[in-house]
């Protein structure tokens, strides 16, 4: 762990550079780099000569093959016995790095909360079982709104499920009405399965996302969620199971959405809030417990106390 | 809340290179014997960017000959060959260099080196790297013999076999396309080899594998995957030069060999690839956005993690690229789960991203503009991409322009749009000079609305079902005004290149000096002077957290102290 007493190292040049051992004491002192050297360039032009010997004349791999010879024995040459350098010149004082300028408190620390700024920290939030129960709630009221359906526009509660069926039962895709209105129990079985398995899904979804977004619950998953949802299943059925679009009734269609949104949103804009552990030191997450850990109760009151935003580059939360 | 903006551009004047004072042939000759990282990253992303201009050139001319259906403006020949040297120039030729030139550049000065592990090994990757795009682009004068006229490859970037055996393709244009790539394969390898040696042998103290910068972390990725997605492409390379030359039989499925192998072989490379291609794109995102959110990037062990994750996962893809080969269904099943397991870390990255601006205090100066887009088109070819992990997706779209749509929007919505932003970002370090503002955003927006115009629309011709690498169309197809549109948009896209360039010549000549950071960031490349010295660091610098500018700049609130 790093001592906090220490300070950091300037990884600025401080007027020592490293002198060359090689170069003169009384001459100007230069850093040792490697030498400039076109050894590599002529091993690599011999050896694409020699190459395109294949498809150009002999000739051409032949003269590959003499650059590329001499361009190895002048590397070989350039690093044993021992490596060839270059005495580099240090840059004129004028042209060097200018000392860096320390801002002393000019950093800003995020503070949750604080009106006017963007950041907002779920420091609370609604527990999983409030999204699965309001998802358990929503597909109920789905549910209920498209039966309603099927019975006043097809005389039949079977047909929302045979239809929402077809997505995955082929038999289904190329159905006609009657056999839409019918009974089927593996229809049944899957439709339940796959609106139960959505439903407590975009429940959980919910209990995630609501209490992150601003203004009201219910706007946001009663309306504009169902609405953007519809609208991206209008756009793309067509191409995703052309069977199923041309029997959905997009009116009601977005009425069993609002329905699902509206009540799903109601249940777990109701439950109570409970307390995240995003505000918590990273110590007191892991579980880590012994003395000089940071007060918790310090870090739960602040929202995002350490979470450092700054002119300046700041520490995120 | 006290707002305090990025600082003015210093006065500080670049003289360390000073063309023009010495003779050209004394300056020609530096620059051919020279074995300095930072000039010979010059020199990659110089000649990367001279080779995109002749990629896109090629390009606009395939649009031009698309733009009205029955068009008659290139014969299928031309056309076969541009869409060839489009391809393998804009991959090997083009995004290659780019993302090792600027590694080579920015490595050491990021971890306080002041060289390269093996410079003359550098200096020869790329040599090699240009002869290899040389006898490439010879090829037009030498295809066919120096006595006939020349053809060009034209067997696509891919060059499946039997197409490429003897019997279908006479002379030796196709022998020009394999000892190109075989050739700067040669240079891409050592480049990899130098910064992983680099990266792991060379770091300043303090400077742990904790507290390297997210560029260096994901160009060792890459690296690693370089030396292994490339080996087997040059194996299998040799082995069409022995079919070609020697008679034998690999990819021969007349006489026992097997044609599918190459597939195995050239995607064993080619999806790797195009991780080897985006992760450096990740790498200047990551150095940007949190510079211009002025805040510290959002998950760094995560991040590398996920880098981690899309380097071993992009290994066990390639068959995805085979699907309607006709693999099995184990086989299909397996290719596209891992290829859509690689959605995960990949997301993760963009949420870590969001999560860097969010909250922050955004300066959308060029490169952040460049990344912004990024991001959006990013998102989008990785949605498109999870599609075409679906065998039966790809069955139905599979050489359509809805797969051209798609890895034109990683490749230019997502490396080219980086590349632009990291130009932008280092171009005041390394040249002394800052780009022209508004000249930057004109080819900034053209760029955008050409890009969107293009590649956007392609993804409508391909679910019309319109086949890629067609030189032609019937006009009752109803493809027409979308090919306009499509063509329309590299109009936007060459103006916005043209302004780029303009602003690059306008910086160089006219721009004002940089200073030695201008964008008041944080990691040990803008702690040397614009341009750096030779030597990079006078003194080796020491480290304690991951920004140590920011350390320097506020010594009341360092990161050592989180970290």
């Amino acid at each position: 762990m790093t001592n906090p007493e220490q300070p950091p190292i300037d990884p600025r040049p401080q007027g020592n550079p490293d002198v060359d051992p090689d170069v003169d004491p009384g001459s100007d002192p230069g850093i040792a780099m490697p030498a400039p050297t076109a050894a590599p360039m002529f091993l690599a032009l011999g050896l694409s000569l020699l190459l395109a010997g294949l498809v150009t004349n002999e000739l051409v791999s032949i003269v590959g093959l003499v650059a590329a010879v001499w361009g190895a024995i002048h590397w070989w040459r350039e690093v044993l016995p021992s490596e060839h350098h270059e005495h580099v010149a240090l840059q004129p004082e004028h042209e060097r790095a200018q000392p860096v300028v320390a801002r002393v408190g000019a950093v800003e620390h995020l503070q949750a909360g604080v009106e006017g700024h963007r950041v907002r920290v779920p420091a609370e939030m609604h527990p999983y079982t409030s999204g699965l129960k309001g998802g358990l709630a929503g597909a109920a009221a789905m549910a209920g709104i498209a039966m309603l359906y099927g019975l006043i526009a097809e005389a039949s509660p079977w047909y929302p499920i045979n239809l929402l069926s077809s997505v995955v039962l082929p038999a289904f895709n190329l159905a006609d009405a009657a056999q839409l209105n019918a009974f089927s129990a593996s229809a049944l079985v899957t439709a339940t399965l796959m609106h139960l398995g959505l439903s407590l899904l975009v429940g959980l979804v919910y209990a995630a996302l609501l209490p992150m977004l601003p203004g009201r619950v219910l706007l946001w998953g009663g309306v504009v969620a169902p609405c953007l949802w519809s609208a991206v299943t209008w756009t793309s059925l067509g191409v995703v199971s052309p069977a199923l679009a041309e029997h959905i009734q997009w009116a009601w269609f977005v009425a069993s959405q609002i329905a699902f949104g509206l009540v799903a949103g109601a249940v777990i804009a109701r439950s109570e809030t409970i307390e995240t552990l995003q505000t918590w030191p990273l110590a007191a997450r892991a579980g880590i417990e012994g003395g000089g850990l940071p007060d918790l109760s310090d870090a739960t009151d602040t929202g995002s106390d350490d979470a450092g935003n700054g002119d300046d580059g700041g520490r995120a939360q | 809340m006290a707002s305090i903006d990025l600082p003015s551009p210093g006065t500080q004047a670049s003289t360390w290179t000073s063309p023009g004072r010495e003779q050209w042939t004394t300056v020609l000759h530096s620059w051919v014997t020279t074995v300095d990282h930072k000039r010979l990253g010059i020199l990659y992303v110089g000649c990367g960017l001279v080779f995109l201009l002749i990629g896109g050139a090629e390009a606009a001319m395939m649009r031009f000959q698309l733009f009205f259906a029955q068009n008659d403006l290139l014969s299928p020949q031309v056309f076969n060959r541009f869409f060839t040297m489009h391809g393998t120039t804009m991959v090997f030729f083009v995004g290659m260099p780019i993302i090792i030139g600027m590694g080579n550049y920015l490595i050491p000065i990021m971890i306080g080196a002041r060289d390269m592990a093996f410079p003359r090994l550098n200096a020869w990757g790329f040599w090699m790297f240009l002869f290899g795009g040389l006898i490439f682009y010879f090829s037009y004068l030498g295809g066919d013999g120096l006595y006939a006229a020349g053809t060009a490859p034209d067997v696509g970037w891919f060059a499946y076999a039997p197409l490429t055996g003897k019997a279908f393709s006479r002379g030796n244009s196709t022998d020009y396309w394999v000892l190109g790539i075989l050739i700067s394969g040669f240079g891409s390898i050592a480049g990899a080899i130098n910064m992983i040696t680099t990266t792991l042998s060379m770091r300043c103290p303090g400077m742990t594998l904790g507290r390297l910068p997210l560029f260096v972390w994901m160009m060792l990725i890459v690296s690693g995957l370089i030396l292994i997605a490339l080996s087997p492409l040059t194996a299998a390379q040799v082995m069409l030069l022995f079919d070609r030359f020697l008679g034998a039989h690999f990819f021969d499925t007349q006489a026992g060999g097997d044609a599918v192998l190459w597939q195995h072989f050239f995607w064993f490379f080619g999806h790797p690839e195009v991780y080897i291609l985006i992760i450096p794109g990740f790498a200047y995102a990551s150095e940007i956005i949190p510079v211009f959110s002025r805040k510290v990037i959002f998950g760094y062990p995560i991040m590398v993690g996920a880098t981690c994750a899309i380097g071993l996962l992009s290994v066990g893809v390639w068959a995805h690229h085979m699907f309607v080969v006709g693999l099995g269904k184990g086989t299909a099943i397996w290719f596209a789960a891992i290829t859509m397991l690689v959605g995960v870390p990949t997301g993760i990255k963009i949420f870590n991203w969001v999560g860097t601006m969010y909250g922050g205090k955004l300066h959308f100066r060029l490169p952040m503009l460049f990344c912004t887009a990024f991001l959006f088109q990013f998102l989008i070819a990785g949605l498109t991409g999870i599609m075409l992990a679906a065998a039966p997706f790809t069955w139905q779209l599979s050489d359509s322009y809805f797969v051209v749509a798609h890895f034109h929007y990683v490749l230019i919505g997502g490396l080219v749009f980086t590349i632009f932003g990291a130009i932008y970002y280092w171009f005041p370090k390394v040249s002394g000079r800052m780009v022209n503002e508004t000249l930057g955003r004109w080819h900034f927006w053209l760029f955008t609305i050409g890009f969107q115009m293009t590649f956007t629309t392609m993804h409508v011709q391909g679910l019309l079902g319109m086949p890629r690498r067609i030189y032609t169309y019937p006009a009752e197809r109803g493809w027409e005004v979308w090919n306009q549109i499509t063509t329309a948009g590299v109009v936007f896209q060459g103006v916005g290149v043209l302004l780029f360039v303009i602003a690059l010549i306008h910086a160089l000549r006219r721009g004002e000096p940089a200073g030695d950071d201008p964008w008041n960031a944080w990691t040990l490349e803008w702690s040397t002077s614009s341009p750096p010295p030779a030597y990079n660091f006078a003194e080796i610098p020491e480290v304690r957290s991951r920004r140590p500018l920011w350390d320097l700049k506020h010594p009341d609130d360092p990161d050592w102290k989180y970290e």
